[in-house]
């Protein structure tokens, strides 16, 4: 016996493919602009660079330290808060303060400069120059 | 070996879910597969995040714990399955014109959506913005032995300590079972679990509406998400606002499908995974109390456990450390001006969920005209509308009384508020349409007319 078949409104047949194609297409304008994008603006905070950065920070500062901060870029901007972000995930579980009042004081600069200068207005002494901007400090008398 | 210690608590979550809760009977089968997966995932996940959690705060001397007692739970479940295997039983199964075209579509959309998330993780392994400095640095912290893992909560972080641990605790939990060292890029947990949650979604969001609705009705709801650029764009961040989408449709999902138990787990999970779960947590319970007084008792149940947890890290372990509505003020909400400054950030919002041409409501609508509404409004339709629009609410209210610059919190946070709670607005629209199934017609092959012998 020859077996039933599906009739199936056109309309629906119609709705159901446009919809599905849809998808698909939005799909791929999606993909098109977000490779673009991801082109032009690969790790835009240069967060992954900081494994390398800190590196001998972690070495040399124990995991229960609590540092202070310094920078030359300052709090509250993107760009200082994207480098004290960036740092404070790094180091972890060691915590960051944004202030320099801890014995111990991380210096994160981005340009060079007279880092012992820059350190002794806030009471700090160089303990190690780790190179690439990045400093560790102490507090004087210590 | 992380990855692999990441995989253990969705196959946990699975075997749980599979063993204690009615979904392995939900129809077509696929669907019930789909189901358990994806509420597995999300139970399984938030299972061990809080064990974690619980064990690293009360028993940080002990590192190993909360391992035994996770292999412990997953040869008990896996004992149950076993013991229950032959209670499954298949069903027949009618035929379906649209099924194999739109599975072919939505597994075409899920390589190709991965295809996009790979190439965001290659550029982007550590997440965008809050990935790093919140979420994923709470989880390095965590991951730490002894008391220093308390200052993934400590109010001397800066990373909001107050915000619930789901996603970071899991991750931590991953890296610390297997020891992974965090002194390198370590973004393959991270990477893993947002697109666990992600496909978790995906099931049960098709799982569900063709349990619920149609079939094809769930394929193309699955892949409506997938087409979803806001929501995609959110799985490579790294963010828990996938997650919590994740939690809020599981949750409904699973009322709906008369599973109170497991709506309660995952409703009271979207509370430990960020401040809106608990908003959340709170209108599920009203709309769950006035349209099913009955189920109630049993929703409660299963949301009690986790609740008790996020009140502890809320009011007392992180207690002091502040938050968006800790300085808002009841003024600001009847401020005029304030209010048409947040209306206009939805609608700019929502017109922003656009890519070039297409915006992620076109296939709904191409779907609303093809096959319009069904008549009747049921339950199942206005519990998902409601808790919608209760969330939208509490979202504009949120905005009108916090503290903080209201164009910098519109700006920075719309977009995943409304990733949040998208695929649950997603839901209610599929949930109103025809099925397509419904309109189909099965044409019997005439019979020839039987002739008379004459004798």
């Amino acid at each position: 016996m020859p077996a039933a078949s599906i009739k199936v409104p056109l309309a629906v047949k119609a709705g159901v493919t446009l919809a599905a194609l849809v998808s698909l297409l939005g799909l791929t304008e999606y993909a098109r602009f977000e490779s673009a994008y991801q082109r032009q603006n690969a790790d835009p905070y240069k967060v992954t660079a900081q494994f390398s950065r800190f590196a001998d920070v972690r070495a040399a500062v124990p995991a229960t330290a609590t540092l202070g901060y310094l920078s030359d870029q300052p709090l509250g901007g993107t760009a200082g808060d994207a480098l004290f972000n960036s740092a404070q995930y790094v180091l972890a579980p060691r915590l960051l303060q944004k202030d320099a009042a801890e014995n111990l004081v991380l210096g994160n600069f981005t340009r060079q400069a007279d880092f012992a200068a820059v350190g002794a207005q806030s009471g700090l002494h160089i303990e190690r120059n780790f190179g690439n901007g990045v400093v560790l400090f102490r507090r004087d008398g210590r | 070996m992380a990855i692999l210690w990441a995989l253990v608590a969705p196959v946990l979550g699975c075997l749980l879910v599979y063993r204690f809760s009615g979904l392995k009977n939900a129809h077509p089968r696929w669907a019930a597969w789909l189901l358990v997966f994806g509420a597995g995932t999300c139970a399984g996940v938030g299972l061990a995040s809080c064990l974690f959690f619980l064990m690293h705060w009360a028993v940080p001397g002990v590192r190993v714990l909360p391992m035994i007692v996770e292999i412990a739970l997953l040869a008990f479940a896996g004992y149950e399955v076993y013991r229950i295997r032959t209670q499954v039983r298949e069903t027949e199964s009618t035929p379906n014109v649209f099924l194999l075209p739109l599975a072919g579509a939505a597994i075409l959309g899920l390589i190709g959506a991965t295809a996009v998330m790979s190439i965001v993780w290659d550029a982007n392994p550590e997440g965008n913005w809050d990935a790093w400095s919140i979420w994923n640095l709470r989880a390095r912290m965590f991951t730490s032995d002894g008391a220093l893992a308390q200052r993934a909560w400590s109010p001397v972080l800066t990373g909001h300590p107050e915000y619930p641990l789901l996603t970071s605790g899991y991750i931590a939990r991953s890296w610390n079972y297997a020891q992974t060292p965090l002194d390198n890029v370590a973004s393959a947990v991270p990477i893993v679990t947002s697109y666990l949650f992600f496909a978790a979604l995906l099931a049960m969001a098709s799982g569900g509406v063709a349990a619920l609705r149609s079939r094809a009705l769930g394929l193309l709801f699955g892949l409506a998400l997938l087409a979803s650029p806001n929501l995609l764009a959110e799985v490579p961040a790294q963010y828990a606002d996938v997650p919590l989408a994740s939690f809020f449709l599981g949750a409904v999902v699973c009322w709906l499908l008369d599973e109170p138990v497991l709506a309660g787990v995952l409703a009271s999970l979207a509370a430990w995974t960020k401040d809106e779960g608990l908003f959340f947590l709170a209108a599920f319970a009203v709309f769950a109390l006035v349209f099913r007084r009955a189920r109630w008792p049993r929703w409660i149940a299963g949301a009690i456990p986790t609740t008790a947890i996020v009140l502890l890290i809320k009011f007392g372990l992180a207690r002091g450390s502040p938050s968006l509505v800790g300085g808002s003020s009841l003024s600001k909400v009847f401020a005029f001006g304030r209010s048409m400054q947040v209306m206009a950030g939805f609608v700019s919002g929502f017109a922003g969920m656009m890519v070039d041409w297409y915006h992620p409501l076109l296939p709904a609508i191409v779907l609303a005209v093809a096959l319009r509404f069904q008549n009747k409004w049921k339950r199942d339709v206005l519990f998902p509308g409601g808790i919608s629009l209760a969330m939208l609410a509490g979202y504009l209210g949120v905005y009108l009384a916090a503290s903080n610059d209201l164009s910098w919190q519109l700006q920075t946070s719309m977009n995943r508020l409304l990733v949040q709670i998208w695929p649950l607005l997603l839901l209610t629209i599929f949930m109103t349409l025809r099925a397509p199934e419904s309109m189909v017609t099965l044409i019997e092959p005439k019979q020839k007319p039987v002739s008379k012998r004459k004798k």
